[in-house]
């Protein structure tokens, strides 16, 4: 299946150019958090912030539940307004591969693309980091960036022990990610937003992935941790 | 048994909301400043209107780059080899500035009693100034994922509500004419039943939207917004006064202030609603 490209940014299916992109196949995922924790070593990731992350829901009535987990992750979106809505061209997309990236000697620190990221992909960097001296500037996922252009599998997928996490070239007809995608149903995440997302999902329930009424009541257990995590964390 | 997410917070805080508040209230005074170069009434306006309006338009920059979390680098916004064009936010830094060169070149063609010069700026500086609103409309209403935000209203709402703060300020300082008062009373009449009918809309449309805008339908009005955005935003601070305006009482100098002080509170809470309504029902995906 071909999408129709509509904005000038898409690369997929254009020629010459790798689309990379990642599947996630939730009958897989059994929760365990190892790519969270992945990420966190590979990154330096501070306290209270993720680059991947792994909500989980818990679904059914009483004998018939289940967890429902849902690996997050940034989407490198084919088109996206993180890249549009950035005033200083601090985020931008790579060409070839789609990564969607930043400069983190540019950012500002305006918060447009927090804004504009439909995911929650992005946060910001606390003042001080002990062990790096990037700070107070927005930061998301890369798609391990510098491990794939060194032919290496992202931090996340390397070490995810259900295989859960599938990563490569969209744009290669050959490659895992375009079979998977070409032979099952997946599902991406708000696709309504235009976005165009590259993390694609087999088995996701949009029941549980969307905004319910549950929103509106939250458990008070999660509304205390809510407002310790926002006293925290001021934007 | 519980759900797990991780927490996101709101990545434009109550501080923006301010800055709403304070640059609407800066272009409109322009604005009126501007206008008593051609119209008579106003005329007692001219010098305070601006004073006032430049303060409040430094104001509206040290709050600007205060709620950057990289203060020092404001300066990118003008480094011609980072602007990026399909960012809203990139026409209001160069709106933003070319206004407060205009303005300072006001000032001195005011002082210099150069009429002709004067005129000219005062136009020019009065389109600029249409372009903070708007470029603040526009900032929120480009992220196609929030709720509120998005919607072409965005832009127009915030020109009436420039004017219904500025209007509302005016009325303090002008102390003019009878006919500069109903001037005034005029403007803050029409823009404040423009907010409303606009305010009307937006509901309407966010409460038959989606789920996200349908949740937040619920947060901004019978949630943890509804006393601010409804009781004082819309019934106390533009339902109130445009009442009070209609009446008798209205017309009087003692009505005018007491309705203008309530337009300016419902102005501040209409911004600040908007602004984080919109951000609401996100943190919790
Ligand atoms: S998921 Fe968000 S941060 Fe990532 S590319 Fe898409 S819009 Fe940008
Ligand atoms: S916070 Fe940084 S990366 Fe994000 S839009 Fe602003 S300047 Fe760009």
């Amino acid at each position: 299946m071909s999408e129709l490209r509509t904005s000038s940014i898409e690369t997929r299916g254009k020629p010459g150019l790798k689309r990379y992109a990642m599947v996630i196949d939730l009958r897989r995922c059994i929760g365990c958090d190892a790519c969270m924790t992945a990420c966190k070593a590979e990154f330096d990731v501070p306290l209270g912030v993720f680059r991947t992350w792994v909500p989980y829901k818990v679904v059914g009535t009483y004998p018939n539940v289940r967890k429902h987990f849902m690996p997050r992750l940034c989407n490198h979106c084919d088109d996206p307004p993180c890249v549009r809505s950035c005033p200083v061209g601090a985020t931008y997309k790579v060409e070839d591969g789609g990564f969607v990236l930043q400069h983190y000697d540019r950012c500002i620190g305006c918060k447009a693309c927090m804004a504009s990221c439909p995911y929650n992909a992005r946060f910001m960097l606390p003042k001080s980091r002990t062990y790096t001296d990037i700070t107070s500037v927005v930061d998301k996922c890369t798609f391990c960036h510098h491990r794939v252009t060194q032919g290496l599998a992202p931090a996340c997928v390397q070490t995810c022990i259900g295989r859960a996490r599938i990563f490569g070239d969209l744009n290669d007809p050959g490659s895992e990610v375009s079979r998977l995608v070409a032979t099952l149903p997946t599902q991406v995440l708000r696709p309504e937003e235009g976005t165009k997302p590259h993390v694609f999902y087999i088995g996701l329930d949009r029941n549980n992935s969307e905004h319910g009424r549950a929103v509106y009541n939250p458990l008070d257990v999660q509304a205390e941790d809510r407002q310790a995590f926002n006293n925290n964390h001021q934007g | 048994m519980g759900d797990f997410n991780i927490f996101h917070h709101m990545p434009w805080s109550s501080t923006y909301s301010i800055y709403f508040f304070t640059i609407g209230i800066s272009a409109a005074l322009f604005f009126f400043s501007a206008l008593s170069w051609f119209r008579e009434e106003f005329r007692s306006l001219r010098n305070s209107a601006f004073y006032l309006s430049f303060v409040l338009l430094a104001v509206s920059g040290v709050l600007l780059i205060g709620d950057l979390s990289k203060p020092a680098r404001f300066l990118n916004i003008m480094n011609p080899a980072y602007l990026n064009f399909t960012s809203p936010l990139t026409w209001g830094g160069l709106n933003l500035i070319s206004f407060g060169l205009v303005s300072l070149a006001y000032f001195f063609m005011m002082r210099k009693n150069d009429e002709v010069m004067s005129r000219k700026l005062a136009v020019v500086g009065s389109l600029l100034a249409l372009g903070l609103p708007v470029y603040t409309g526009f900032d929120l209403t480009v992220h196609q994922n929030r709720p509120v935000w998005n919607t072409p209203l965005m832009p127009i709402l915030f020109v009436a509500m420039s004017l219904v703060s500025g209007a509302a300020v005016a009325s303090f300082l002008g102390k003019g004419t009878e006919k500069l008062q109903a001037m005034l009373r005029g403007f803050m009449l029409w823009s404040a039943a423009a907010v409303g009918i606009m305010l009307i809309s937006l509901l309407g449309t966010t409460a038959y939207g989606g789920t996200g805008q349908e949740l937040t339908f619920m947060f901004m009005t019978s949630g943890t917004l509804g006393g601010i955005f409804i009781g004082v935003g819309i019934l106390l601070g533009t339902a109130a006064p445009i009442l009070l305006l209609l009446a008798p009482f209205g017309r009087q100098q003692s009505g005018m202030m007491l309705s203008a002080l309530l337009l300016l509170i419902g102005g501040m809470a209409l911004r600040y609603s908007i602004l984080v309504g919109g951000q609401i029902v996100q943190t919790y995906f």
